[in-house]
């Protein structure tokens, strides 16, 4: 009995001393903890990343984790803030800002840019605004970005040789998409199925995990055609207006011209396949491409322009201090690290993202490396247009959900746009009135 | 007297000590859960922050007014109502025919039980490729019949058919198993007796197999509508609760409401509704048909 008993409190301390967190590493380094979900080929990268930082200071040990998917990573932070285990530093995405502030779990970037290890506002003002919209919550930063993505068209050059269109000159209008699409859009076998398809519209299930990437990539057509989802003072929503009914008629139209419901959404794999001439992709997926696309003859142009304007959306990787850190200064100090110019040129050169401030663009090494790469220029160089959405502070996620059911309605439905969109901003705005300001 | 209490209690607490582990699991990971979500029904808490804030009813009657829960409780009702007793009548016959003397019985009864062993998220995987509108296997089947493709996933209608074929699928083989272990313990003289009173293959089956395997088709009723009631893993990998949320249970909803938008009352409200429900639907079933169907 006793023996049993001493056997248990044995293996008890066991456990514990096993689970004990260490701070401080046998050689005396700091550790700085550092949750992430860069897609896998992105790894070897970031890899190299950190152990520049390593080498340039010694005494910090940076811990880089991975955790596949965005939705296991805000669950974990959940969990982790509630079970005093945060991390230094972690990816978020803006969505969650309003909950993290709520809880206090965050640090304002203001804390860190003002104190004796800061940022000028020089510095600040030389990353792409759009961006720093992205990491605010009411009009506070609590984030900054570590790298700039947005939306492409992807395309295959021999598709469009074959249906006699230049391949060096890709759809520049609506217009030209909507009659490039048609052309591209064949059948070959003539059983009445299209076995190639000329542009993929991102219709994904409203209730899915992708919903947000499809309303992220709607999000360009809107503005193309002048609009926005959500006025400036976020009282009331705007995507049931006109230029959200222009965009969403083009999709609806590419999207049933094409018989888009009985093609797969792995429009990647459909690509390779050669069964698909255009869609739109970021440049996280530029490294993948080499190798699943080494068959394919494919470029990357800019967005075609709406009836107003030229635009694409700007995304990025947003890292932020937790207060449950025992070393934000040492946290930040990595942050700091990051946005400076040859570290951001190093980083766009060993990953494929984009740098998040125009400044790189002067670096000589920078400009010799997009000289060779045209595909990661044309990302580049979109960034001088692309926007990210208006802050939406409050039911961001019920917003995007209802706008997510609004496309899916339309397209996949067939359903009416006006009255689609209207029950969509209408079940919208009554969230919007029920916040108390 | 004191001698004896004193082994009782040695006894006890040796006991309890070896049933510590199963106790301790048991509650951390089921019984305080159940306890604290019970509590978090009554209160607006989004996981994040420290403060809950009381709300007595409102996330019941928010839900009970809500026109997207009724459409979810009826998708849910739906898929329970077409999934059991297709499963149960499908399971019934094959269970009949593979207690008989046939060729590969052990194969078959194998292969007829292994969807239950399959993890239903890699299943679902397959069952994707299945249904593809393009390359899938049921489609060009139903070609080869003269049917025309259905879009299984991307139709609204034909969505929900898709995850009751394969809600089917993959309970057949456990009502399967517990039919063959009911027909196994109707006795031989009873179907001798038939034969000697003239009685064909038909009535035997509907007169002693059916009558005599009551007590195992009320289990298996009350098991798998819980079961079905619960459907979560297959709608998640196989259609999203798609399209156009014609495939949303009730466990899906209460997911999105805690994982996704962070409202746990709300989801921890909607999962004692659902307790609710299913307790109702088994104290109806336990009336009804205890009466006829337990041996005495």
């Amino acid at each position: 009995m006793f023996r049993s008993i001493t056997f248990l409190i044995i293996c008890c301390l066991l456990i514990f001393a096993f689970s004990c967190e260490k701070n401080k590493d046998s050689d005396g380094k700091l550790t700085i903890t550092f949750w992430h979900s860069f897609v896998s080929s992105t790894i070897p990268a970031l890899n190299k990343l950190v152990q520049k930082f390593e080498d340039e200071h010694p005494e910090i040990h940076i811990h880089a984790q991975y955790i596949p998917t965005g939705d296991a990573l805000i669950q974990k932070l959940i969990t982790s803030i509630q079970s005093k285990t945060a991390p230094d530093i972690s990816w978020i995405h803006a969505d969650f800002l309003e909950d993290l502030v709520s809880a206090d779990a965050i640090y304002k970037m203001s804390y860190f840019i003002n104190g004796e290890n800061g940022l000028s506002q020089d510095e600040i003002s030389k990353i792409y605004p759009s961006l720093l919209v992205y990491s605010s919550w009411q009009d506070t930063l609590y984030s900054l970005p570590m790298e700039a993505t947005n939306l492409g068209l992807l395309y295959n050059k021999q598709h469009f040789r074959d249906a006699k269109l230049d391949p060096e000159s890709p759809p520049k209008t609506w217009d030209e998409l909507r009659s490039y699409a048609k052309k591209l859009s064949i059948d070959k076998n003539g059983d009445g199925k299209f076995d190639q398809i000329g542009f993929f519209v991102p219709i994904y299930p409203s209730s899915g995990p992708l919903y947000p990437w499809m309303v992220w990539q709607w999000m360009p057509f809107i503005w193309q055609a002048g609009g926005y989802l959500i006025n400036e003072e976020q009282t009331k929503v705007l995507f049931n207006m006109k230029p959200g009914i222009e965009a969403l008629e083009l999709w609806k139209e590419l999207y049933l011209n094409s018989n888009m419901s009985t093609f797969t959404t792995d429009y990647d794999v459909a690509f390779a396949a050669g069964r698909l001439s255009m869609a739109m992709d970021g440049p996280w997926n530029l490294g993948r491409f080499n190798e699943l696309l080494k068959n394919v003859d494919w470029a990357i142009a800019p967005l075609p322009a709406g009836p107003v304007k030229q635009a694409t959306v700007a995304g990025g990787e947003y890292l932020t201090i937790f207060k449950q850190s025992k070393h934000p200064q040492e946290a930040w100090t990595f942050i700091k690290w990051l946005i400076r110019p040859d570290i951001q040129a190093f980083w766009s050169m060993n990953s494929g993202y984009l740098p998040i401030r125009r400044d790189v663009l002067q670096n000589k090494e920078y400009q010799d490396y997009l000289a060779s790469n045209p595909n990661l220029k044309a990302y580049v160089e979109q960034m001088d247009y692309a926007q990210t959405q208006r802050s939406i502070d409050f039911f961001t996620l019920e917003i995007t959900r209802n706008l997510a059911i609004a496309l899916e309605k339309a397209t996949l439905g067939n359903m009416d746009i006006k009255t689609v969109l209207d029950e969509a901003a209408s079940e919208s705005n009554k969230l919007l009135d029920s916040v108390k300001r | 007297m004191s001698k004896k209490i004193k082994f009782y209690k040695k006894e006890s607490f040796s006991a309890i000590l070896f049933l510590s582990p199963t106790l301790i699991i048991f509650s951390v990971f089921i019984l305080l859960p159940v306890v604290f979500s019970f509590y978090l029904s009554f209160h607006d808490w989004n996981m994040f922050s420290a403060d809950k804030q009381y709300v007595g009813f409102d996330n019941y009657s928010k839900m009970l007014t809500s026109a997207e829960f009724w459409r979810v409780l009826k998708n849910t009702a739906v898929y329970t109502f077409c999934t059991v007793p297709l499963s149960m009548a499908v399971a019934l016959v094959i269970a009949f025919f593979l207690n008989k003397k046939i060729i590969g019985k052990k194969f078959l009864r194998t292969a007829f039980f292994t969807p239950v062993v399959i993890s239903a998220v890699a299943a679902a995987v397959i069952w994707r490729w299945i249904y593809d509108p393009n390359f899938g296997l049921l489609n060009y089947v139903l070609g080869l019949i003269g049917i025309p493709a259905i879009n299984w996933i991307n139709n609204p209608t034909a969505a929900m058919s898709a995850l009751i074929i394969m809600g089917v699928w993959k309970s057949l083989g456990s009502n399967m198993i517990l039919y063959l272990a009911g027909l196994q313990g109707i006795p031989d003289h009873y179907y001798e007796a038939a034969e000697i009173d003239g009685a064909g293959g038909w009535h035997k089956f509907w007169r002693i197999t059916v009558p005599l395997l009551g007590p195992t088709t009320f289990f298996i009723l009350v098991i798998s509508i819980i079961g079905s009631f619960q459907v979560f893993d297959i709608v998640y990998v196989l259609t999203y609760g798609g399209p156009l949320g014609a495939t949303k249970v009730l466990v899906f909803y209460l997911y999105e409401h805690a994982f996704k938008f962070f409202n746990m009352g709300y989801a921890s409200a909607a999962a004692y509704i659902l307790f609710a429900i299913i307790f109702i639907l088994t104290l109806l079933q336990t009336k009804f048909m205890r009466t006829h169907y337990t041996i005495k």
